[in-house]
């Protein structure tokens, strides 16, 4: 038997009861076929918490239990004294290796009998039954460290009765809900896996720190993301050469068309950068997703839900005006008796206030050689990177809350309160500044950059509960 | 930093496919460990230059580059040759005004190179009016327009405005450099072969003493190890010519021959500073060009995604192999459906149902029957062998909807089947649900019925 220097669980039980959406959800593995079927799972499958190629421990999925009572019986026959009840389970597991009827119990007893501990699940919507008795019976014939998990996978709650029948064979019972479990639920299991062995503790808790430093490397590298996204949105330029004899107004179409759909598919990339970031790559989107993506990002509908209305851009517009006027103020040491400001705030407000439905100039360039070009962008539409900014936080929101168990697809519709919970007047103006910047197509320099990727990264963290 | 690095570390990025796990395992080797970003971009490219396909974009804009510097680099001596020659451009009736040949030797050297400086400082702005007026800068507009229809496509590079403001600027100085090469080379030629007599002339009321402390000053930095390039204020007074009267004095003509020591000073004022200072501006701007780009490869789309993944540890939870599962969720259709139950059996089973449910079972669905067995549940084997072997005629057996069925209940199932002349199997729902069984949970039993498929097994719709 194979023993390994790092701790391992098996996680084992009764057909169907969601053993498999919690290692999804504790492996974070989006991958991992989970179905209402019985029987989905053949085989084991070991999902190693790596890091650099190093094992720090190492949970595995396992067949149900198919004929615990047959399997019961052979150990009773077998049976010589109490305390070598093990060693019957081993010789068990040895005897029948090949035997297919026993193919599901081999497959999840082979690596307990190898050292794993053992994380029963069971269903606390549905009521106990005296089934399980063979099933827990066994497991506690391994003598390795148990411990039991109440999975709510209905609105039903037995967890009560189950905790009664449980508690005579497992060290501990904790109760987590895969489909919903956050960052903290998830630490806490592993908080009660490390207690399962002395041994097991010092590697199950440095997992438990590194998960909490995957999670801020994935908010840090989402930030780092949308901060891409709006620099790039903000700051494109899209040029189209005019075909000969082409019409101004026929290539002005073919410009804005193409404008549009560039900026469409910065979003899509980051959206899929997001879910790569996240383990979401096989996410599956309910018809909602797909009309968000192809929602109209200069639709009345999406500014009203994301952006801004006139009034706050007015505001926004205003206070960015302001400063800049302030400055020429201090520049002449107030010799201007704060005109600049009152000017700079006139000139921002309006500014914003027209620049509500416009996107960007389409300038015709290059007369004077012979060869027209056109040229659509910088984006000028004040509102769109809240837009966007909103949209894609939104996104971002998300897929982090989403638990890796969910197979069916998600409607990501989106919720009209959802900016109160990250745009505030201050942050406004801090974003500002910087949507300025991007706005002129000047490079920002790497130190602006970063600013605003932590200003998002607290934004992010502000939305997930993690500020 | 050169160029070169920048570009084939773009192009690399571009056409990269690296997993994480390549990306962070050369984050953990030798080659970059404990360096900073741009050198591990360096490194991480270099390790990767194979794969660059030829022609080497890097290759090809330094090709080009290196073409039009060099076009441009002759033209610009030739100029300063043509610009010395006519500045020194003497007929014998009046003497050379060597106040020309300094403002163009050493005012316009300087000014430039002022403006260079301030172009420096302000290099990271992508609209830059000093750079934009360099001829360098045209030198790269006119590149592009003649290579739109190219291959390379020059315009479509992305350099980054940084970049591309150091080298206009580097180039701005390679230039100046030639020009004021062919200024010295021109001045020699012409001192060489013809007689020249220098004198200095300005509207400005400048006394000869006060135009020796200027000589003085401006030959500060020879004048300790080379004196007889430092006019003395004789020279300096004996060359001051003043065109009213359109004569000659006769003292200068008689000092005709001392008129063209000059040279020396013109030869070193032109060496020191328009050469000298203009080689170490070329160097800062080398230097800026390096920076610029150093700084700028963390910028290059993809870099910060390939310097995370280098140097973030690699947290991985995915299975090493793939998982195997089955496809069970198929439609399979079971035939031998019953669409409303009898009204009496010979015999009611449950399976893994007490007894006691057993009865509230029959009386909720108004079923009677000869015998209620138990099986399944907490029974040993030979519990179920003996109901087994009670079993016979027509059976009902009810099994918990939401427990799926398992090969222990198909055993069961088969050895029942084999006994009796109909079994109808009825899943049922929990007591809260008024044993009323949900559609899905129906759906699994009746998908394991059709995969076992046992003779005289039938299913309540």
């Amino acid at each position: 038997m194979n023993r390994t220097d790092y701790p391992r669980f098996a996680v084992v039980g009764h057909p169907n009861k969601g053993k498999s959406s919690i290692v999804a959800s504790l492996a974070m593995d989006d991958a991992i076929a989970i179905s209402d079927t019985p029987g989905t799972t053949t085989r084991k499958a070991r999902y190693p918490l790596k890091v650099d190629g190093k094992t720090l421990y190492e949970l595995i999925d396992t067949p149900g239990f198919q004929r615990a009572r047959q399997v019961l019986a052979w150990l009773r026959e077998h049976e010589t004294d109490a305390s070598r009840r093990h060693e019957v389970v081993r010789k068990f597991v040895n005897t029948h290796k090949d035997d297919a009827r026993f193919h599901d119990e081999i497959e999840l007893l082979e690596p307990i009998m190898q050292g794993a501990g053992i994380i029963y699940v069971v269903d606390g919507s549905k009521p106990y039954g005296e089934e399980y008795e063979a099933e827990m019976e066994i497991l506690r014939w391994t003598g390795q460290p148990s411990m039991a998990l109440i999975n709510r996978i209905e609105e039903e709650d037995y967890t009560e009765d189950w905790k009664r029948a449980l508690g005579g064979y497992f060290q501990m019972i904790r109760t987590y809900d895969p489909m919903h479990a956050t960052l903290s639920q998830h630490l806490k299991i592993l908080e009660s896996m490390a207690q399962l062995r002395e041994e097991w503790t010092p590697q199950v808790k440095a997992s438990i720190a590194l998960f909490e430093r995957y999670h801020a490397m994935m908010r840090e590298r989402s930030a780092a993301a949308i901060a891409k996204l709006l620099y790039r949105a903000l700051s494109h330029v899209e040029r189209l050469t005019l075909k000969e004899g082409e019409a101004v107004e026929d290539a002005k179409k073919r410009i804005a068309s193409r404008y549009k759909q560039r900026l469409r598919s910065f979003e899509v990339e980051t959206q899929k950068r997001i879910e790569y970031i996240w383990n979401h790559q096989h996410l599956k989107k309910q018809q909602e997703q797909i009309r968000l993506e192809g929602l109209d990002l200069f639709s009345k509908e999406s500014a009203s839900v994301f952006g801004l209305t006139r009034k706050e851009l007015l505001v926004t517009g205003a206070s960015s005006g302001a400063v800049t006027g302030a400055g020429i103020d201090l520049a002449f040491a107030g010799h201007t008796f704060f005109a600049g400001g009152i000017i700079g705030a006139v000139v921002g407000g309006v500014g914003a206030y027209m620049a509500f439905n416009e996107l960007a100039d389409i300038q015709v360039l290059g007369r004077k050689i012979g060869r027209r070009t056109l040229q659509m962008g910088p984006m000028q539409n004040r509102n769109f990177p809240y837009i966007l900014l909103g949209r894609i936080l939104f996104h971002t929101t998300k897929v982090a809350q989403l638990s890796h168990a969910v197979r069916q697809s998600v409607n990501f519709e989106m919720d009209e309160r959802f900016r109160e919970r990250w745009l505030t007047d201050a942050r406004r103006k801090q974003l500002e500044k910087y949507h300025k910047q991007f706005r002129q197509a000047k490079r920002p320099d790497e130190k602006m950059l970063a600013e605003y990727e932590a200003l998002i990264l607290e934004i992010i963290d502000t939305l997930l509960g993690e500020a | 930093m050169q160029l070169k690095r920048y570009l084939d570390l773009y192009t690399l990025l571009q056409q990269d496919r690296s997993s994480r796990e390549e990306r962070r395992a050369f984050g953990l080797s030798e080659a970059v460990r404990g360096k900073d970003a741009a050198e591990q971009l360096c490194a991480w490219a270099e390790a990767h230059r194979t794969s660059l396909s030829r022609p080497l974009l890097s290759e090809q804009v330094e090709g080009v580059l290196y073409h039009a510097t060099l076009i441009f680099g002759i033209a610009a001596f030739l100029l300063g040759i043509v610009t010395a020659t006519g500045l020194l451009s003497y007929s014998g009736k009046e003497p050379v005004n060597l106040v020309y040949f300094l403002a163009v030797a050493v005012l316009l050297p300087l000014v430039t190179m002022v403006f260079a400086v301030i172009a420096m400082f302000r290099a990271n702005r992508a609209r830059n009016f000093l750079v934009h007026i360099s001829p360098a800068y045209w030198m790269t507009r006119i590149i592009g327009f003649f290579d739109r229809k190219g291959s390379l496509k020059f315009n479509t590079i992305p350099l980054n405005p940084l970049i591309l403001n150091w080298i206009i600027i580097r180039r701005s100085q390679l230039l100046a450099l030639l020009f004021a090469i062919g200024m010295l080379l021109a001045l020699l030629g012409v001192v060489a072969t013809r007689d020249i007599a220098f004198a200095w002339s300005t509207t400005l009321q400048i006394d000869a003493a006060q135009f020796h402390a200027f000589i003085e000053a401006l030959a500060f930095p020879w004048r300790g190890w080379l004196p007889s390039a430092v006019p003395s204020l004789a020279l300096v007074e004996q060359s001051h010519y003043f065109r009213l009267g359109g004569k000659l004095s006769e003292t200068m003509v008689s000092h005709a021959a001392m008129l063209g020591a000059w040279w020396k000073f013109l030869a070193m004022a032109t060496f020191v500073y328009a050469i000298l200072l203009r080689f170490g501006m070329y160097l800062l701007a080398g230097w800026g060009l390096s920076r610029a780009i150093r700084r700028s490869m963390p910028a290059l789309d993809g870099a910060d995604v390939l310097l995370r993944d280098m140097n973030e540890p690699l947290i991985t939870t995915h299975p090493d192999e793939k998982s195997v599962s089955s496809d069970m969720s198929q439609e399979r259709l079971y035939t031998r459906m019953d669409a409303k139950m009898a009204p009496s059996y010979d015999t009611v089973v449950g399976w893994a149902i007490p007894e006691e449910t057993l009865v509230s079972l029959c009386d909720t669905f108004s079923v009677t029957a000869a015998a209620c067995r138990e099986a399944g549940g907490n029974r040993t084997l030979e519990e179920d062998s003996h109901t087994l072997e009670t079993l016979r005629g027509t059976v009902l057996l009810f099994v918990k909807a939401w427990e799926p069925p398992t090969m222990d209940f198909a055993d069961f199932l088969k050895a029942v089947s084999q006994r009796v002349s109909k079994v109808v199997v009825v899943p049922v729902g929990t007591p809260k649900e008024g044993y009323v069984a949900d559609a899905r949970h129906k759906a699994v039993w009746e998908r394991k019925l059709a995969l076992l498929d046992y003779p005289n097994v039938w299913m309540l719709r």
